[in-house]
């Protein structure tokens, strides 16, 4: 169990003027990015982390969480003014959020989006700060096998749960294990599908293969669509009433239930791998409205909507760490990238990172509970500054985030090789994402690979290859017949989804 | 229904897990004797894996609708010119080469505003040149 002046000395360690500077830095930009619609946080993300190689563990992941955090703020901006979500995150928002704008209530609206977004957020912040070191210690106990069995039962939970189709997820993950065994192999050390191409020894790079899937693929298919075709802006106008550009705490007070309850669906389907924040959402917004005594206000203009909507996506955030941390199993893609943050910093997330940098663990936490402050505070003052950056031209976002893209990972991977393998898993990730395969579920099969394979040669050197040694273990075995009946309900579901 | 996509995919991936398996992996994985686990065990496995769900797929599609063709065959022009890019930066260096393949891509895009050109062929680059090799001190490609 950490000591509690390791606690101390993490939260001392955050609360640092310095790393205030990184936590506002990154708030600001994820603010500006998520404003405009098509970037959104991961993307910020994805671009962001090579720069912060030459900075600390703590700044450069207390950077990365201001990004995410202020990514799901700043995507609620053109939700509600052009009913253009910046983020899919922010596509429940829109229902009641532009309505509301367009009643002359912008500032209302995205204000609202902002306080019940923070609401939400603090309150998973707190939820996995609880959790996350006592689940830590349980994880602690389980041995390869065990884990073995805890990844075949994640691929196939992220399998079914991800997009309409569990074989194509299964394909997706195939692909992403097939592309992580380039390289060095981890039991023998001998090279292994490089092709003759030595800058492979070391495997894929992680920031070419996601930055590659995630970024470009994006910004390819984006451009794609905005050929000829340079996006108006329509941003609603406000009426001029002093009480239409505020929310008095009255407003705030009556929406608390909604929001409790969207923290609570998006803390818990956060600490699964695999739902997102989109779905949770979408699940708060219609639960809300489905136990309103005035359901047929929703989609009208309903604050109420915009809070459901907010605390639930925003409260994902702080879930999705969960399995990250005590795991070392990225739930989500924004996960994985600050899975992909830490390793580039030298850390191993899992279990053993509360044993072995404790202090950097509740860092973290303290610069998550510290981000929350400050994106309340920049979305306050900067709420009317996203206005002008929603309108932003694409041509210009496209071509810098290119740019960025093509630096960042030449400094990550020491060179232009890195640039045309990102290109490569660029193209890739267009196609997989054109043909409706998952590179969520890639990414995740991708970064888990090498510790699969590594757990499995593990699990065989002690029980000598006696597979039968799996039934001794009743935790894998409860993983591995949860494993079956997951996909099979999962199959069922597909068949009855294809029947209806 | 149209189910040409995942038909094409699905045959994609099953010819890929055969490949990989009957040629690929014998070809360019190498034989080592003793260990726990032989290097060529896990790609085996997972090529079989990618061969069958190909398969499932080609045999009982969806209903998933493939991107509209003529935005497909704008992205490969975009392709082609970064791949022109990297091949560019390789030779010239990203100070001479970036300015021209950000003109080519607010270009395509359609951006015509002087004002907004500038700032994107002369301004973004120039700014990360500054990030780059001033305050982070590093080189760029």
């Amino acid at each position: 169990m950490v000591e509690f002046s390791t606690i101390l000395a993490g939260f001392g360690d955050a609360f640092s003027l310095y790393n205030l500077a990184f936590v506002l830095f990154g708030v600001v930009l994820g603010q500006f990015v998520g404003a405009v619609p098509g970037i959104g946080p991961i993307m910020a993300m994805a671009i962001a982390i090579p720069f912060t190689f030459g900075l600390d563990p703590l700044p450069a992941i207390a950077f990365l969480v201001g990004v995410n955090k202020g990514g799901l703020v700043g995507g609620a901006v053109p939700a509600v003014l052009m009913n253009t979500p910046g983020t899919p995150d922010a596509a429940a928002t829109a229902l009641d959020g532009y309505p509301l704008a367009k009643q002359g209530k912008p500032l209302k609206a995205t204000k609202m989006a902002l306080f019940s977004s923070i609401t939400g957020d603090t309150f998973s912040d707190i939820v996995l700060i609880t959790v996350s070191a006592p689940l830590a210690v349980l994880a602690l106990k389980m041995g390869p096998i065990e884990v073995v069995a805890l990844m075949i039962f994640a691929f196939s939970i992220l399998a079914g749960l991800i997009g309409n189709s569990l074989t194509k997820g299964i394909i997706a993950a195939a692909f992403g294990l097939l592309a992580a065994s380039v390289g060095q192999d981890p039991e023998n050390f001998t090279p292994r599908l490089i092709f003759g191409y030595w800058d492979l020894f070391d495997g894929l790079a992680l920031p070419s293969v996601a930055i590659g899937m995630l970024a470009i693929s994006e910004i390819l298919h984006r451009l794609s669509e905005a050929h000829g075709n340079m996006r108006p802006t329509i941003i609603a106008k406000d009426t001029g009433n002093p009480d239409d550009r505020r929310v008095t705490w009255a407003e705030y007070w009556s929406c608390r239930f909604t929001m409790l309850r969207g923290a609570t669906i998006g803390t818990i389907l956060g600490a699964l791998p695999g739902i997102g924040s989109t779905a949770a959402a979408f699940m708060s917004y219609a639960m809300t409205k489905a136990s309103s005594k005035d359901p047929g206000s929703f989609g009208k203009g309903n604050i109420q909507g915009i809070a459901a909507s907010e605390s639930a996506n925003s409260a994902v955030v702080g879930a999705n760490l969960i399995p990250l941390l005590t795991l070392g199993i990225p739930g989500s893609v924004g996960a994985a990238l600050i899975i992909s943050a830490f390793m580039i910093h030298g850390m191993q997330p899992g279990p053993l990172l509360f044993e072995n940098q404790g202090r950097l663990v509740y860092g973290l936490f303290g610069a998550m509970i510290m981000a929350n402050f400050v994106n309340l505070w920049v979305g306050q003052l900067g709420l009317r500054l996203w206005v002008k950056v929603v309108s932003a031209p694409e041509s210009i976002i496209f071509s810098s985030a290119l740019l960025l893209c093509f630096v960042g990972v030449s400094m990550a991977t020491s060179g232009l090789f890195g640039v045309a393998i990102m290109l490569i898993f660029a193209v890739i990730g267009y196609l997989m994402a054109s043909f409706g395969y998952s590179l969520v579920i890639f990414i995740i099969a991708f970064f888990l690979g090498p510790r699969f394979e590594k757990s499995i040669a593990q699990s065989l050197a002690l029980t000598n290859g006696d597979l039968t040694q799996v039934l001794k273990s009743p935790v894998a075995l409860a993983l591995l017949i949860l494993s079956v009946v997951s996909v099979v309900w999962f199959l069922r579901k597909n068949v009855q989804g294809e029947d209806e | 229904m149209n189910t040409m996509a995942d038909r094409v995919s699905g045959l994609f991936f099953m010819a890929l897990g055969l490949a990989m398996y009957f040629w690929i992996n014998p070809n360019y994985i190498e034989t080592v004797d003793g260990g726990n686990i032989s290097p060529a065990t896990l790609p085996n496995i997972i090529s079989i894996i990618l061969a069958i769900a190909g398969a499932f797929i080609a045999i009982k599609p969806t209903d998933h609708q493939l991107r509209n063709p003529i935005l497909m065959a704008k992205t490969g022009l975009y392709v082609a010119l970064l791949t022109a890019g990297i091949w560019a930066m390789s030779w010239f260096g990203f100070e001479y080469v970036a300015p021209v393949l950000a003109l080519a891509i607010m270009w395509l895009i359609g951006e015509r505003r002087p004002l907004w050109l500038g700032l994107g062929v002369v301004a973004m680059p120039a700014i990360i040149w500054f990030l780059v090799t001033q305050l982070l001190g590093r080189a760029l490609p």
